[in-house]
């Protein structure tokens, strides 16, 4: 039975938590839908005409169907950068757990400096231009990759030291090699914590204004994020096309995090006692 | 099927000397177990033979060819190992199949053999579970399947019944010693319980300390130990060891009569003590005695006997049956 004092503290929290997600999100939703003349007044009402698919078209269309391609490079951005964080994540967490050597604190330290050092951006594309990277889909991947990657080294770390050191033995006397253990043994195991790094890297990167808008310029490399400014120039901003367009951007990090959001909360925790 | 010699073995961690030069040989079909107290090294020892860990010194035989730098899997053995160590991501069949398809032999040569090991084990109904979803004899019986499968030379069991219940872990004592009257070939055991040492081996070898104590047949070591430490180690309960005066005057350094060698006698005894405390386990009874000059006195007698707490008693040690240790 729920005590008086549960219903409303529970009531409560539901109201805080409408006012926090919902409400935003039905005013995007709602400003999404309306005409030019309606959105601009920014309120909270109904549409007077309701142009939900007009605006979808106007706004995929927009400057040579930019949308698409931007859809385009952040889905190769996100997948190849979130597969290398994964993989080099998992078998740099597994090497330093496994292996100790005098070398590890070294590697701590870096990996650490990756965490707390902020990247300063000339530098960086300096660094960039040296390799020939500077305004590459490529070079994008691997800036992502160098921000994400100490985060899930930490996260693999912590997570294989709760795999027991008789399944690597065993494999070894099944003759497996170093990359089959790690493939064929490891990897599977690692499930619950790859899905965390999956949810929270993949849509860091998806979402990720910032770092594509210094190291990604360029028409032909737009990303979702910067597709925003379509709509948006100094003296008139068409707030129901970029509300549409913020509206299209959120859908796709929002499928990963329902899939997945389950499974989120094992990651999170495994780990932190055996079980 | 293959006989494993082991000359002058050492093994050192930094400078902590683990194993100090082990010689041992273990011949074709044997049942070899390692027993000792923890710590002495017999894991280790294991370990060696297996690959799993490489020796400071010495070398490892297995059917005449010298093995010690060689791959675990290329050293024709197979391991059990405490933890069962099964993965827990694949089935029952892929568990014992693993090797085979890391072999990448043909899907059919796999089914065909994983379906044979699996019927020598009475597994066959479980091929489609999860380790998760077995009981803890079945998952040692997943773990023996890893190990038949890949047709070893010699099989390594690295006290894989010490996670199981008392009673199941009998049973599996039985099965293990059925599989090796059935397959015949040399098993090496490392356990550090005496009772699954005497009642599966065919030899016995009592490590301490990184070093060998005794080596022979269970009876040999019970009924001869070679040293105190050995004496004391199997049989259950402990003999009873005793230096100092007693042994002086018994001619000895140490002085050892094991409790079912000592009588409770009506008349006149060696010794004469009050009862202190009583074991009752049915078929016997285990009486120990304050004995002034020997402290405590362990009696093992028979269930009938007839003994109250703080009797004054006379015992008498079974002649012939004294150990006396130099």
């Amino acid at each position: 039975m729920m005590s008086r004092r549960q219903l409303y503290t529970g009531i409560a929290a539901l109201i805080a938590a409408i006012i926090i997600f919902i409400v935003p999100f039905l005013f995007i939703f709602l400003t999404a839908v309306k005409d030019k003349q309606d959105a601009s007044l920014l309120t909270f009402t109904l549409p007077v005409n309701w142009q939900l698919w007009q605006n979808v078209v106007e706004v995929a269309s927009a400057r040579n169907y930019m949308l698409l391609l931007a859809y385009f490079n952040s889905s190769v951005i996100t997948v190849a950068a979130v597969t290398l964080i994964i993989i080099f994540g998992a078998m740099v967490g597994y090497i330093l757990q496994r292996r100790p050597s005098p070398w590890n604190k070294l590697i701590y330290a870096c990996v650490f400096l990756g965490l707390m050092v902020p990247p300063a951006v000339v530098p960086t594309i300096w660094v960039l231009q040296w390799f020939g990277l500077f305004k590459t889909i490529t070079g994008m991947v691997f800036i992502q990759v160098a921000y994400g990657l100490a985060f899930a080294i930490l996260l693999f770390r912590s997570f294989i030291a709760t795999i027991p050191r008789d399944l690597d033995e065993a494999a070894i006397i099944d003759g497996a090699k170093p990359l089959q253990i790690f493939f064929k043994v490891i990897l599977p195991l690692l499930k619950p914590v790859t899905v965390t790094v999956i949810v929270v890297q993949s849509i860091t990167i998806f979402n990720d204004f910032t770092n594509p808008l210094y190291y990604l310029p360029g028409k032909e490399n737009v990303t979702v994020q910067l597709t925003l400014y379509n709509f948006q120039t100094q003296f008139q901003t068409q707030f129901n096309l970029l509300f549409m367009n913020i509206l299209l951007v959120t859908i796709p990090p929002l499928i990963v995090f329902v899939f997945f959001n389950r499974q989120i909360v094992a990651g999170m925790t495994a780990g932190a006692v055996k079980g | 099927m293959a006989s494993v010699v082991l000359e002058n073995i050492s093994k050192s961690f930094g400078s902590l000397d683990i194993m100090k030069g082990v010689d041992l040989s273990i011949a074709d079909g044997e049942f070899c177990v390692f027993v000792g107290p923890s710590g002495c090294g017999k894991s280790t020892l294991l370990r060696m033979i297996s690959g799993l860990e490489t020796a400071s010194a010495g070398r490892i035989l297995i059917d005449g060819a010298d093995v010690t730098g060689a791959e675990p899997s290329k050293r024709g053995i197979a391991m059990v190992f405490q933890s069962y160590a099964l993965y827990p991501h694949l089935t029952v069949r892929e568990n014992i199949g693993f090797g085979l398809s890391l072999a990448k032999r043909p899907k059919a040569e796999i089914e065909e053999k994983v379906k044979r090991t699996a019927e020598t084990l009475q597994l066959g109904h479980l091929l489609d579970r999860k380790p998760k979803a077995l009981s803890g004899g079945q998952r040692q019986r997943v773990a023996i399947g890893r190990a038949i499968i890949r047709d070893p030379k010699v099989f390594l069991f690295d006290e894989p019944l010490s996670n199981l219940d008392a009673s199941l872990r009998s049973q599996m004592r039985m099965e293990l010693t059925d599989l090796h009257a059935k397959l015949g070939t040399t098993m090496i055991y490392v356990t550090h319980d005496q009772v699954e040492a005497m009642t599966m081996a065919d030899k016995i070898v009592v490590l301490n300390g990184g070093r060998i104590e005794q080596v022979g047949s269970p009876m040999e070591l019970y009924d001869n130990p070679a040293t105190p430490f050995v004496a004391g180690f199997i049989g259950s309960p402990k003999m009873n060891l005793y230096e100092g005066e007693v042994a002086r005057r018994e001619g000895c350094r140490v002085y050892g009569i094991r409790p079912e060698h000592v009588l409770i006698t009506q008349s006149e005894g060696k010794w004469r003590g009050t009862v202190r405390h009583i074991e009752r386990l049915g078929a016997e009874t285990i009486v120990h005695v304050a004995v002034p000059e020997l402290v405590t006195l362990t009696i093992r007698c028979s269930g009938e006997q007839v003994v109250g707490m703080g009797d004054e008693v006379n015992a008498e040690p079974v002649k012939g049956r004294e150990h006396k240790f130099d």
